[in-house]
């Protein structure tokens, strides 16, 4: 008797466990935080800490500081942006000097970099090595750098000087671009770094203050310039400059000059399509077209427009408000140029990154 | 003399020792450089923190008034830049008034309360509620007045204060005073140091990059011309050396150098029963901020303020007339502000009626003419009634400014040349009741606050502007219960302040940043013969730190205790010991958020008299 029971009560567990397995397989459970959106609230400067803020994909559950939540400690000061390799994000702390290493489904803690970073500003990784842009001392203009990150060690294993203000970089299999808005000053290249020999290999000219950079399918690199600025010196304002670069070449091969002292921003890209925000309103041009549109799609209200994102037809905006209280997200249909939804963040939401 | 008689810590109420007797009337005008505040104060809170608590201080004016009064203190870690909200308004609607004149930053409108060592000054006034009317800009929580009184009296007193304490603190001043009938001098000098990098608790670090060094002279010098002419100068300098501290969660490596100057000349002369005063000054501020301390690169600021003075007063019978004329010519330079001059003309009129001896009024009028923006017409009126011998009332109502700094109009970039000055409306009122050693007091307050100077960034470009796009209002209580009592050889006083102060954004409904609801300080002390202990407490609500009330900082109790010893007659001098334990409770705390304070701490202080 007993041991038909035994034999029996193996063999329904045997058939509950195969069962969990086959979900498994299925659902993929590698942490609480995979498949949704992440924010990444900037926090207060000095007096506080930054958060990252999740959203699930089915806009379900919205949980504000996921880090603190998960590791019971702060993240650091001014969170300037997140960025992938693997199973890992790495979470620049710009006041801080610091890089959280979490993992990305879970955010449990790996490992803090708090060495060889200086005003760390955005990180990307080509295979086993991250690539993160430094300002250095904002006073000294010839002190930026791009900090080279052993992703096994998670140590700072050297630099590459560059010119000022490195700011936004992205990555192809071999190439490192990095776009030079100027830090507090300003400049208008995109260094090019080859990953082999971790050395500049040259500068690209661009529009003044280069703001956010994309690849397309042809493997092009579309920079976007905010354009010159009114300070210090009026004289010295101009409108932005979208530029097509051939990563081939490294030659710039398309330049559109927008008009007057027009300031676009927040370059993003879905299939062949362009997008950009200019005074709140969203503009798309495809990467065939010849000329800048005229017309946006729509125009979006948002207070203080703080970070930008787009994915499959939709519009992630995140705003900062007063930039003393909770920001919101906000999401649209770009079709319908509709708000669909709308969630409370934390405190200066400055990016929304898609965990998948 | 009676030093140990002289109550720790607890104020003395200055209405029931001043009146307006034409002794006590000239003598004011003699002693202090700011009578007005004795005479057009009717109907208005005002106490005053004697010497003898002043000199027991630990570092800065902040220490003084944290414990000591309603004001709340954004004290951006131990010793760092500190500023005051008072009855729920901005770090620059406290107007600081030294010897009578306005010394806020014409920079950025605020005092640091810690660049100010009280230690040198003969007494601290607060004056509570709007004071526009005689202090000018920025005197709408209230305003607080520094003064260095002149004796003219044969005598030369010597004061000295040594102290040491944890975190390597030191301090050191030193107070002369010489006189004679026709010749007052006194000179002061202050040091105080530390290290400043005490453990935060609950942590395995430390305080870094908090170290400071601030030094100060104070020298005032009087002299009767004739029976009828006087002529003072007062002189004030302060050198502050601080690195600014770091956070929790960001680490610094900044340091902060102020050099403040102040210089007062003044002519009075008195015939029967007019004075008339002529006084000129000039004041010089400058900070040079270096974001690292180990580079050469650095930001700096500064401002002049030449200052002319005219004040003609006259007193009939109970009424006391004066009319001001002020001309202010002030210039500012810097890092982001090209040289910018402003000029400045203002007239005052102010009446005081003693109707009777239950029955006081007054009545105050100003407008000012400025260079660089409109300034409103200010009033302020205030009236007390004595009801019984025990209890009496007091009202006051005013309007008051504050002007748009050099920072606001011309920062570079974002600077808004087209900004109105900041109004605000108040009404207060007062009771008071006294008996026998037992004192109670309880003051109600609104303010309205409109066109309040808000930096916001531009949606367009991106760039921070001030605009005057704000309205807020503050009411509340401020209430107090001093008690004194002496049986044969012992002393025993005790004191309890009470604020209550709501501070509302009428757009959100929300309290304003850093302005606790509650408030509570309390302080005990007991002496027997050369003994004395003194104990005191502080307890502040929480704070909010985002405008929509998500975030804020813990509220907290500490405590402090200080254990003295009186030695008469060691070489001459009389000698006094005393031994002060520091939040005594450890209590982990925070005032700014992720800027934890200072742990448990001790100091040793030695003050001779002689």
């Amino acid at each position: 008797m007993r041991i038909k029971h035994v034999v029996l009560t193996m063999a329904f567990g045997a058939f509950l466990a195969s069962c969990e397995s086959d979900d498994n397989e299925s659902l993929e459970p590698l942490g609480a935080y995979n498949n949704g959106i992440l924010v990444v609230n900037e926090g207060p400067f000095l007096n506080g800490s930054g958060t990252v803020s999740f959203i699930s994909e089915d806009l379900e559950t919205n949980e504000e500081a996921i880090f603190n939540a998960v590791n019971n400690k702060d993240l650091g000061n001014i969170i300037q942006s997140i960025g992938f390799a693997d199973d890992n994000a790495y979470v620049v702390a710009n006041v801080s000097n610091t890089i959280e290493v979490v993992n990305r489904y879970t955010f449990e803690s790996e490992a803090t970099i708090d060495e060889g970073l200086s005003n760390p500003r955005y990180f990307v990784a080509v295979e086993n090595t991250g690539y993160v842009t430094n300002w250095g001392d904002t006073s000294d203009e010839t002190d930026d750098y791009i900090a080279v990150i052993n992703l096994n060690t998670n140590t700072v294993e050297s630099t590459i000087p560059v010119e000022l203000g490195p700011e936004r970089i992205v990555a192809n299999e071999t190439t490192i671009y990095v776009a030079h808005s100027g830090a507090f000053g300003t400049n208008n290249i995109v260094s090019v770094i080859d990953a082999a020999t971790q050395e500049v290999a040259t500068t690209i000219e661009v529009g003044e203050r280069p703001n956010s950079l994309v690849f397309d399918a042809s493997n092009n690199l579309w920079v976007l310039a905010s354009g010159g600025s009114s300070w210090p010196d009026p004289e010295n304002e101009s409108a932005g400059v979208l530029s097509e670069i051939n990563t081939s070449t490294n030659a710039v091969i398309t330049t559109f000059n927008f008009p007057g002292v027009e300031h676009p921003g927040f370059l993003n890209i879905d299939g062949d399509n362009l997008y950009y925000n200019l005074n709140n309103e969203l503009f798309t041009i495809s990467i065939l077209d010849d000329a800048l549109p005229t017309t946006s799609l729509f125009a979006h209200a948002t207070t203080s427009l703080y970070g930008l994102n787009i994915s499959n037809g939709k519009l992630y905006i995140s705003d900062a408000v007063d930039f003393s209280s909770n920001g919101t997200l906000h999401i649209y249909d770009i079709d319908t140029a509709t708000l669909e939804n709308t969630f409370t963040v934390g405190l200066n939401p400055n990016g929304v990154y898609f965990n998948e | 003399m009676k030093y140990l008689i002289v109550i720790l810590f607890v104020f003395l109420d200055i209405n029931m020792s001043y009146s307006q007797q034409d002794s006590i009337f000239r003598l004011d005008e003699v002693v202090v450089s700011d009578s007005r505040l004795l005479e057009f104060s009717n109907g208005v809170k005002l106490v005053v923190i004697t010497d003898s608590t002043l000199q027991r201080v630990s570092g800065g004016l902040t220490n003084a008034l944290r414990y000591n009064s309603s004001i709340y203190f954004k004290e951006n870690g131990n010793g760092m830049l500190s500023s005051p909200s008072f009855r729920g308004t901005g770090a620059s609607q406290t107007a600081v008034i030294w010897n009578g004149i306005n010394v806020n930053s014409q920079l950025n409108g605020q005092t640091d309360f810690n660049t100010i060592l009280p230690q040198n000054y003969d007494k601290i006034s607060i004056r509570s509620g709007g004071g526009s009317t005689q202090y000018g800009t920025g005197a709408i929580g209230g305003s607080i007045h520094l003064e260095n009184t002149l004796n003219f009296v044969e005598d030369w007193i010597n004061v000295l204060n040594l102290g040491y304490g944890s975190f390597d603190t030191k301090n050191f001043n030193y107070k002369t005073k010489y006189g004679s009938d026709k010749f007052a001098v006194n000179i002061g000098l202050g040091h105080v140091s530390s290290k400043n990098d005490y453990k935060y608790l609950g942590t395995d670090r430390r305080n870094e990059n908090g170290e400071f060094n601030n030094n100060s002279l104070d020298i005032g010098v009087g002299l009767f011309l004739s029976s009828e002419n006087l002529i003072k100068l007062q002189h004030s300098a302060f050198i502050g050396d601080r690195n600014f501290s770091g956070t929790l969660t960001a680490p610094s490596n900044s340091k902060y150098k102020d050099v403040n100057s102040k210089s007062l000349l003044e002519w009075i002369s008195f015939k029967n029963k007019k004075v008339q005063r002529v006084k000129a000054a000039h004041l010089y501020e400058e900070y040079t901020y270096f974001a690292n301390k180990d580079s050469d690169i650095f930001s700096i600021g500064k401002a002049k303020t030449f200052l002319l003075n005219y004040d003609l007063k006259y007193k009939v019978n109970n009424i006391v007339l004066n009319g001001l004329l002020d001309y202010n010519n002030i210039n500012g330079e810097g890092s982001s502000i090209t040289d910018v001059t402003r000029n400045l003309f203002a007239s005052t009129f102010l009446f005081s009626h003693l109707v009777s001896k239950k029955f006081t009024y007054g009545i105050n009028l100003r407008k000012d003419w400025v260079t660089d923006y409109f300034s409103p017409f200010v009033y302020a009126l205030s009236g007390k009634y004595q009801f019984t011998s025990n209890y009496r009332m007091t009202l006051n109502t005013s309007k008051n400014f504050r002007i748009p700094t050099f920072n606001d109009l011309y920062w570079e970039t974002g600077g808004n040349t087209n900004l109105e000055p900041e109004t605000s409306y108040q009404i207060e009122i007062g009771q008071v009741y006294t008996k026998a050693g037992i004192k109670a007091e309880l003051y109600s307050f609104y303010i309205a606050n409109n066109n309040l100077i808000q930096w916001r960034p531009s949606s367009t470009s991106g760039i921070w502007s001030p605009s005057n796009i704000k309205s807020v209002y503050q009411y509340g209580i401020e209430s107090s219960l001093s008690f004194q009592k002496k049986i044969k050889n012992n002393l025993i006083g005790a004191n309890v302040n009470y604020a209550f102060t709501k501070a509302i954004d009428e757009e959100t409904g929300y309290q304003l940043l850093y302005v606790p609801k509650h408030k509570v300080t309390t302080t005990v002390n007991y002496t027997f013969k050369k003994i004395s202990i003194a104990l005191q407490t502080l307890y502040n609500s929480l704070v909010y730190t985002t405008t929509d009330e998500s975030q804020e900082v813990d509220a907290y109790f500490i405590g402090n205790t200080t254990l003295e010893y009186e030695f008469k007659d060691v070489f001459k001098s009389n000698v006094v010991l005393a031994l002060s334990v520091n939040n005594i409770l450890n209590t982990n705390y925070q005032n700014v958020a992720f800027r934890p304070m200072p742990n448990r701490n001790f100091k040793l202080q030695l003050n001779f008299k002689f």
